[in-house]
């Protein structure tokens, strides 16, 4: 049976292989989710293995500052003690600029072994179903022919820089999960803001 | 899907069976061989017949009298005294094993099991005990349940297709592998209405022991084979499979269909990943990967073989299109840049010469319409102009022979220059009985006609991402036994 990797964990795996994931901590309460932010705004989610669609279910709240981080941590706090998510983690992240969300993602075949996936993020990943798949480990012009293949390529990466970015994610992330005794794993999203890129939520099965 | 069998454990990984002596057999034992016409073995035996094999053929028949149909028959391999390459095997499942042991005994060097009644009814175990047979004597074995082999250069045809029933194409460069029996008969049938020919033919069934790679290797190294068209509903070994690949589509292109594109993904997914990366994306992605062209019906597969076996690779994507027909040339316009193509661009030196041969009433511009008057010698100017143009890669003529000034000259015209000019060329002619007689003359002479510009430019389409592929692999375009 699948398990999920603890997400501090797979957040440094990712660290390592200088893949960028937004900035997370476990808190166990809400004067540790003020300090981290610092005054800036964060992000708060209930992480547990019997939750697995978090925005959905209410476990996710956006956008916190001061004064509402402490009505938001008691608010997730209540909501998975109600739905029995024990034992489960909080996690504050720093928020990030808003921009298109991708997916990056891998699975095992059982015929091929390791693949790896790019494709429109977020909630658009089941709707449109526009991604490109590889078998592990890429090349450079595997990477650069999985972005051409989508449809949606010259919105992901409209330029050169954009282009040269995603295509190095790429092959950090097959890297990295044939280095790793992972069986799955989604970035998703990874949203492209300001000229660079951040996976925001981070789910490896091993 | 294939049944699981003892294959992977009787195989280490880099090695391959030599396909050599079941394709090029000097000596053929046909087992079940029999005088009475129902039966499966006396089909075969009447097609090495009338195929006029070349080699000996030893009927092999444990009831049956002196002579099979003819020939000197035999109760069994072993009391052949002559070397024996190949054995087709025709006789009920259950004393298959026992006649592989003989066969083992009696030195052949590969076996065609015709016979059905193993793994696809769930006789896995008959199955497995005759891979670890023909193992033991180190004889590749294709099958079983299978329709077998076909190769028009050496005469073999272990099909049991009656030779009235299917058009059996001519010597040429496709090579055609199918796990089904059903879906490579039909090919077989089509593709000599195609007027393109065959190099091999491999319908491998249960793929026992001779599976998907063993045959992709053969092939990829095989000098009579200029495109591989494989029909794949599952692969065993995945990881040799994406070894072979990779070195086979840098000599030579590979056309795929996939069976069971519809069949149903892991049953758990726990990501996003998962639930989008199934076991058919599985597939595609690997095709995708290592350049094969992906077919997607059975139409696609010979339009693609047959632009790949004649005509040669260009890594640019400029088309010229000359047309007889204005409202074709559009149409085929619109087909090029849905397919990612463009439309070439006349170099200056190429419309001053284009003027002084063309009426006053024909534009000089892409697409050409040469009017409907056009006649052989139009047609030759502007190819002959056309062929030397450095901004143009690739050719798209369409003829439509309806009109007057079409007739079997223009056809002569079309196969000169698709056949000795570097550049792809492609036709397109769609019409009746008229046309289809020079569709026929011109396709028998090596220049593929298409029935539309969408085909024609999906075909051209095709060729150009496999040239982009092999050229960014760092393989050479010239390399490739292309035919010109």
């Amino acid at each position: 049976m699948a398990e999920l990797v603890d997400y501090i964990e797979a957040y440094n795996m990712l660290k390592k292989y200088r893949i960028r994931s937004v900035e997370s901590r476990y808190v166990n309460s809400a004067d540790e989710a003020k300090e981290f932010s610092k005054g800036d705004a964060i992000v708060l989610k209930v992480l547990s293995q019997k939750a697995l669609h978090k925005s959905r279910s209410g476990l996710v709240m956006l956008d916190l500052k001061d004064g509402s981080i402490e009505s938001a941590f008691k608010e997730l706090k209540r909501k998975a003690e109600a739905m029995q998510l024990r034992p489960y983690h909080i996690i504050a992240q720093k928020m990030v600029g808003n921009g298109i969300e991708i997916i990056v993602g891998g699975n095992t075949d059982q015929q091929f072994g390791k693949l790896v996936l790019i494709g429109l993020g977020g909630i658009y990943v089941e709707t449109f179903k526009d991604f490109a798949l590889r078998v592990c480990p890429i090349t450079r012009y595997d990477a650069q022919s999985m972005l051409e293949q989508l449809k949606s390529g010259r919105v992901i990466a409209p330029d050169e820089k954009s282009k040269g970015m995603l295509v190095d994610l790429l092959m950090r992330v097959s890297k990295m999960f044939v280095e790793n005794d992972i069986t799955e794993l989604d970035l998703n999203p990874v949203i492209l803001h300001d000229g660079t890129y951040d996976a925001v939520d981070l789910r490896l099965m091993r | 899907m294939q049944a699981k069998n003892k294959n992977n454990e009787n195989r280490k990984a880099g090695k391959y069976w030599n396909l050599e002596h079941i394709m090029h057999p000097k000596s053929v034992a046909i087992i079940g061989a029999s005088n009475n016409p129902d039966k499966i073995g006396h089909v075969i035996m009447q097609n090495y017949i009338d195929s006029g094999y070349e080699g000996k053929l030893y009927p092999v028949n444990i009831k049956d009298s002196d002579k099979i149909m003819g020939f000197n028959a035999y109760k069994s391999v072993l009391e052949i005294k002559g070397s024996i390459d190949l054995a087709v095997i025709a006789i009920p499942a259950q004393a298959v094993p026992q006649v592989l042991e003989e066969c083992g005994k009696a030195g052949v060097k590969g076996v065609v099991v015709v016979s059905g009644g193993f793994a696809e009814v769930g006789e896995l175990e008959l199955q497995n005990r005759c891979v670890e047979i023909a193992t033991k004597y180190s004889m590749p074995m294709i099958g079983p349940n299978c329709l077998g082999v076909m190769d028009p250069r050496s005469r073999i045809d272990t099909l049991f297709l009656p030779t009235f029933k299917i058009d059996k194409p001519k010597i040429g460069g496709v090579s055609f592998a199918s796990q089904s029996g059903a879906v490579g008969s039909s090919i077989l049938d089509m593709i000599d209405n195609e007027g393109f020919g065959m190099a091999r033919f491999i319908s491998y069934g249960n793929a026992a022991m001779v599976d998907e790679v063993d045959i992709l290797n053969y092939l990829a190294n095989d000098k009579e084979t200029k495109v591989i068209v494989f029909y794949i509903e599952g692969v065993k070994r995945g990881k040799e499979f994406v070894e072979i690949a990779k070195r086979a589509s840098l000599k030579k292109p590979i056309v795929v269909i996939k069976g069971g594109v519809t069949e149903a993904g892991a049953a758990a997914a726990h990501s996003h990943t998962a639930a989008l990366a199934g076991s058919y994306q599985a597939y595609e992605a690997v095709f995708r990967q290592y350049g094969f062209t992906i077919a997607n019906d059975l139409k696609d597969l010979l339009n693609y073989a047959k632009i790949f076996e004649t005509q040669p690779l260009t890594a640019g994507n400029r088309v010229a299109i000359i047309t007889n027909g204005g409202g074709t040339g559009v149409l085929a316009t619109d087909a090029l840049y849905k397919n990612g193509l463009v439309m070439a661009e006349l170099s200056e030196e190429s419309k001053k010469e284009l003027r002084k041969v063309m009426p006053p009433i024909v534009n000089i511009r892409l697409p050409l319409d040469m009017a409907g008057d056009a006649d052989d010698k139009r047609f030759s100017a502007a190819l002959s102009i056309i062929e030397k143009d450095p901004n143009i890669d690739a050719v798209m003529a369409i003829a439509l022979f309806q009109t007057p000034g079409a007739d079997s000259r223009v056809a002569a015209t079309l196969i000169h220059y698709g056949t000795l000019m570097k550049k792809p060329l492609v036709v397109v002619s769609m019409g009746g009985s008229y046309t289809q007689a020079h569709k026929t003359m011109i396709e028998s002479s090596g220049v593929p006609v298409y029935a539309s510009p969408g085909e024609a430019a999906a075909a051209l389409a095709a060729l150009f991402a496999y040239s982009r592929y092999v050229q960014e692999k760092g393989g050479l375009l010239n390399n490739h036994e292309m035919g010109k």
